[in-house]
C-alpha cells in the first residue's frame, strides 16, 4: 500500500504542479506537500511492501524504501530552500515524476518493466531545462537533452531485451550482452556527464534551470546507476575478449571522470561549473562499479550511490545559498564570503566530509572498495588522487572566502541573527525618512519594513550600507507596531541565516548517511528487486580468455574494506541454478507477503 | 488475408515514415500518433482492451503535446535529409531484413512485429543525426516503438505493466521533445530578424548613423550622371 501511495503522491504533485504553475503559491504548495507526502511513504516501504499490477509485481525492500526517501527528503529540502532562494517552477514536479518512474524500476522485478521504468524516468529533466538555443559558446542544451534522453532509452531498452535471453539461432548471446553492456555504460556515462561527454554538464547553469544539476546530474543519474548495477549482474561471468574491451573502456572513462572532473572543479570560477565538475567526478565510482564486474562491487556501489544522492543535493544547495546571499556565482566576486557567512562554510566542511569520509567510515570505505574492485594494483593511487582533488576544490572555495570581503560581499546581508523590534531610535529614523522622502503611501509590506529597517538592525556590518547612517528616500516607510509585522520582518531580515540553517540541514543528513546511519549499511546489502531477477538468468556459458587474474585478486594500495566491500556476494542476491527462465518475474511474486 | 499483427505492423511503418519525412510539425505529430495506436496491434496475441484503450490515450496526449507546440510556436521539422524515396527504401530494405532474417529461432511473438521493428530502428537512425530537435525526438520515439515490437516479437507479449511503463517512455520522450524544440526553433527566428537587420543597416548606413567599419565593404562605382542630373551636377560646381 505504501508503494501505491508513493507513486500516487508524486504521479499526483507532479500533474498538480504543472497545472498550478501559474498560480504560484498553490503550484509550490502542491509540490511542496507531494513531495512530503512522498518522504513519508517512501520511509514506510520495506522488504514487506508489495504491489501487482497485471501480472507483475513490484516488491519492495528496505534499500529501494531508504533510496527513494534519501531522494525524495533530498528534493524535499532543496525545494525548501528554493523558496528562499528562488523557485523554479518545473524542478519539483520534474522530480517528482521521475521519482515515480525510479520508484517502478528499482521495486519491479520484471527487468523488462525496470529497466523501461528507467528509461522513462530519465524523460522528465527535459523539464528543467529552460533555455535550449544555443548559448555564446555553442551548446544547445535542448538539443543535447533529447540526444541524451533518446541513449538512456534505447539503450536500456536493448538492456531489457538481452537480459530477457530470447533464443539467440547463434546460440551464444555474448555479443548481445557485451552490446547491451557498453549501451548501459555509456547511457550512464553521458546521463552523468563523464569525461568525455561533459559539456552539457558544465553549462547546466546557463542552459537549465536553478537547482537543475540536482535533478539531471544526482537524481536521476543515480537511480539509473542502481539499475546498471544490477543488470551487470548477468555479464560478471561471460569473459568474452570484447566484453574485455569494453570494460577497458568503462575503466578509462571513469579514471578520466574521476582525475579530469576533479582537475576542473578546481580551475573553474564560476561556483555552477565547479558544482557541476564535482558531481561529474564523484559520478565516476558508479562507472567503476559498473566496471569492477563482481557482485562484490554492489553493496559499496549501492551506499555511495546513497551518500551521493544526499551530498551533491547539498553542494547544489549550497551553491544556490552563496550565490542568492551574495548575488554572485563568480569565485572572484566572492572573496571574503567566509567571514559573512560562516554557517555556510560549515555547510562546505559537512559536505566535503560526506563525500570524502575518513578511514574506517562506511563511505571511505565504499569508495577504496570501488577503486580495489575496478583497478589494477597500479592504478589504486587514482583513490587517493580523487579524495585531494576533492579537498583542493573545496579548500580553494574555503581559502578565497577567508579573504578581505570584496565590494559584492560586503554588500550583502550575513548570516548574523537580527531582530526587528520597533524601538522608538528605530520609529524616529525611519519616520523621519518617510517624512523626508514625502512618501505617504502607507505601504507597510514586510518587504519594506524589511528595507528600512535594514540600516539600523546591523550597524556593525562592514557594507557600504551600513556605513551609511541615512536611509536612502526609498527605504523610508510607515513603521508597524503590530507584534505580527515584526515577527514577519525579522522572519525576512534574517533570511540568509534561515536559508542557511537548512543547507546545514540538508548536509548534515548527508554527514548521518555517510556514517552508515538510518539503515544505509544494512541497506546496501540487501539490494532490489531486479538484482534476484538479474541472477535468476541464465549465466552465458564461460569462454577462457587471457586476460589477468580477476579484479578481486589485485593488490592494493587503498585502505581494504572491513565488512561493507567484502568479496562474498552481496546481501541477499545469489546467482541461481535456474536453467533458463525467459521471465523473470518468477522469484519475486514468490516472496510477495 | 493480411492478419491483424500485419496491418498493424505496415500501419506503423507508415505513419512513422509520415512523421520522418514530413516537414510540417502537425503531420508529424499525426504520424507519430498513427505509428504508436497501430504499434501494439502488431503484437500476438493483441493486448487487452484496457491495455489499447490506456495506449490510445497515451498516444492521443503525445500527439496532442507535439501537436500544440509546433502549433503555438509554429515550428516545423526539418524533413527528411535524404529524400522521401530513400527513407521509403530504408524502410523496405530494413523490413525485409527483419522478414527474412532469423536472430531468434524459434521467435516467441509475429515476424511482422520483428519486421517492423527492424523497418522502424532504420527509420530513425538518420533523423537520429539531426541537429533539429523535433527530428531527433521524433526519431528517438520511433526508435523506442521499434524495439518495443523487437521486444515483443522475440519475447513475447507484453505485460499490462510493461505497456503502461512503455507508454509513459513514449510520452515522456515525444513531451521532451515538444518542450526542448520550442526555444531552439524562437530563437532561429530570431537569428534571421537580425541578419535582416544588419542587411538594412549595411544598406543605408547614413540614416542610423552607424560607425563605418575599418575596412569598408566594397561597393560598386558611382555610375556616370547623365541627363538631367548630369546638368545639375555640373551647377553645384560652379556655385
Amino acid at each position: 500500500m505504501s508503494l501505491l501511495a508513493f507513486l500516487v503522491a508524486c504521479g499526483a504533485g507532479s500533474l498538480f504542479g504543472l497545472a498550478l504553475k501559474p498560480s504560484g503559491l498553490l503550484g509550490k504548495l502542491a509540490c511542496l506537500a507531494a513531495l512530503g507526502s512522498a518522504f513519508v511513504f517512501a520511509l514506510l516501504i520495506g522488504a514487506h511492501t508489495t504491489l501487482t499490477i497485471g501480472e507483475v509485481v513490484l516488491k519492495g525492500s528496505q534499500y529501494a524504501g531508504l533510496f527513494l526517501a534519501v531522494a525524495t527528503g533530498s528534493s524535499l529540502l532543496l525545494c525548501v530552500l528554493a523558496l528562499g532562494a528562488g523557485w523554479p517552477d518545473e524542478l519539483a514536479p520534474a522530480a517528482l515524476a521521475s521519482f515515480a518512474g525510479l520508484a517502478v524500476a528499482i521495486t519491479a522485478a520484471d527487468s523488462g518493466v525496470a529497466l523501461a521504468a528507467g528509461a522513462a524516468a530519465a524523460t522528465a529533466g527535459a523539464l528543467v531545462i529552460v533555455r535550449a538555443a544555443p548559448d555564446s559558446v555553442g551548446v544547445d542544451g535542448g538539443l543535447a537533452e533529447i540526444r541524451t534522453i533518446g541513449l538512456v532509452a534505447a539503450s536500456f531498452l536493448f538492456a531489457g531485451i538481452a537480459v530477457l535471453r530470447p533464443p539467440w539461432s547463434g546460440g551464444s548471446d555474448s555479443p548481445v550482452m557485451v552490446l547491451a553492456f557498453l549501451g548501459i555504460a555509456l547511457a550512464l556515462a553521458v546521463r552523468s556527464g563523464a569525461v568525455p561527454f561533459h559539456i552539457p554538464a558544465s553549462h547546466l547553469g546557463q542552459t537549465g534551470m536553478p537547482f537543475a544539476p540536482a535533478l539531471i546530474l544526482v537524481w536521476i543519474p543515480a537511480g539509473l546507476g542502481i539499475l546498471a548495477l544490477s543488470w551487470s549482474a548477468v555479464v560478471f561471468r561471460n569473459g568474452s575478449d570484447w566484453l574485455n574491451a569494453t570494460v577497458l573502456l568503462v575503466q578509462v572513462v571513469a579514471i578520466a571522470t574521476l582525475v579530469l572532473g576533479g582537475l576542473a572543479a578546481i580551475v573553474h570560477d564560476e561556483l555552477d561549473e565547479v558544482v557541476a565538475y564535482s558531481i561529474v567526478a564523484d559520478s565516476g565510482f558508479v562507472l567503476l562499479a559498473l566496471a569492477a564486474r563482481s557482485d562484490a562491487a554492489a553493496e559499496p556501489a549501492r551506499l555511495w550511490l546513497l551518500v551521493f544522492v544526499v551530498a551533491k543535493t547539498g553542494l547544489v544547495g549550497w551553491a544556490a545559498a552563496v550565490g542568492r546571499a551574495f548575488g554572485t556565482n563568480n569565485l572572484a566576486d566572492l572573496r571574503g564570503w567566509l567571514r559573512r557567512t560562516p554557517l555556510l562554510g560549515v555547510a562546505l566542511v559537512v559536505i566535503l566530509i560526506a563525500t570524502v569520509g575518513w578511514p574506517g567510515g562506511a563511505v571511505f570505505e565504499a569508495r577504496a572498495s570501488l577503486v580495489r574492485l575496478a583497478l589494477p594494483g597500479t592504478m589504486q593511487l587514482l583513490f587517493f588522487a580523487s579524495i585531494l582533488l576533492t579537498i583542493a576544490y573545496a579548500g580553494r572555495i574555503l581559502i578565497i572566502g577567508a579573504f578581505r570581503p570584496g565590494a559584492d560581499v560586503a554588500a550583502a546581508r550575513s548570516e548574523r541573527p537580527r531582530l526587528w523590534h520597533s524601538t522608538p531610535a528605530v520609529v524616529a529614523t525611519v519616520v523621519a525618512a518617510a517624512d523626508t522622502s514625502g512618501d505617504t503611501s502607507g505601504d507597510t509590506s514586510a518587504e519594506t519594513v524589511v528595507d528600512a529597517a535594514d540600516l539600523p538592525a546591523d550597524p556593525s556590518a562592514d557594507s557600504p550600507h551600513a556605513a551609511d547612517p541615512s536611509p536612502t528616500p526609498e527605504s523610508g516607510r510607515r513603521v508597524p507596531t503590530h507584534v505580527l509585522a515584526d515577527l514577519v520582518a525579522t522572519w525576512r531580515l534574517n533570511r540568509t541565516l534561515e536559508v542557511s540553517l537548512l543547507v546545514i540541514a540538508g548536509t548534515v543528513l548527508a554527514a548521518v548517511v555517510a556514517l552508515g546511519g538510518f539503515g544505509a549499511n544494512g541497506a546496501s546489502q540487501s539490494g532490489i528487486p531486479m538484482d534476484i531477477a538479474a541472477h535468476a538468468t541464465a549465466t552465458p556459458t564461460p569462454q577462457p580468455t587471457n586476460s589477468g587474474p580477476p579484479p578481486t585478486e589485485q593488490p592494493t594500495l587503498a585502505p581494504r574494506p572491513n565488512g561493507s566491500g567484502s568479496p562474498a556476494p552481496s546481501g541477499s542476491v545469489k546467482p541461481s541454478a535456474t536453467p533458463t527462465p525467459v521471465k523473470t518475474s518468477g522469484p519475486a511474486q514468490g516472496d510477495a507477503g | 488475408m493480411i492478419g491483424l499483427a500485419m496491418a498493424g505492423a505496415l500501419v506503423a511503418i507508415g505513419g512513422s515514415l509520415a512523421a520522418v519525412v514530413s516537414r510540417d510539425g502537425r503531420l508529424v505529430a499525426l504520424g507519430l500518433l498513427t505509428a504508436m495506436v497501430a504499434a501494439p496491434l502488431a503484437s500476438s496475441p493483441e493486448p487487452g482492451y484496457l491495455t489499447m484503450v490506456f495506449r490510445f490515450l497515451g498516444a492521443v496526449l503525445a500527439a496532442y503535446l507535439l501537436w500544440t507546440a509546433a502549433r503555438s510556436r509554429s515550428i516545423d521539422s526539418e524533413g527528411t535529409g535524404i529524400g522521401a524515396v530513400s527513407e521509403l527504401a530504408l524502410a523496405v530494405a530494413a523490413f525485409c531484413v527483419g522478414w527474412f532474417a532469423t536472430p531468434v529461432k524459434p521467435l516467441a511473438g509475429p515476424l511482422a512485429a520483428q519486421a517492423a521493428g527492424f523497418a522502424l530502428v532504420g527509420l530513425a537512425i538518420v533523423p537520429l543525426t539531426s541537429r533539429n530537435v523535433l527530428r531527433a525526438g521524433t526519431a528517438v520515439a520511433i526508435l523506442g516503438l521499434g524495439l518495443n515490437l523487437l521486444l515483443w516479437a522475440w519475447i513475447g507479449p507484453a505485460s499490462s505493466l510493461q505497456q503502461i511503463v512503455t507508454t509513459a517512455l513514449l510520452v515522456g520522450v515525444v513531451g521532451a521533445t515538444s518542450l526542448l524544440m520550442a526555444p531552439a526553433e524562437e530563437s532561429d527566428v530570431a537569428a534571421d530578424e537580425y541578419d535582416d537587420l544588419d542587411y538594412e543597416l549595411e544598406i543605408e548606413p547614413d540614416q542610423h548613423e552607424i560607425e563605418f567599419p575599418d575596412e569598408p565593404t566594397p561597393t560598386l562605382p558611382d555610375p556616370e550622371p547623365t541627363g538631367r542630373a548630369r546638368r545639375l551636377g555640373v551647377r553645384e560646381s560652379r556655385r
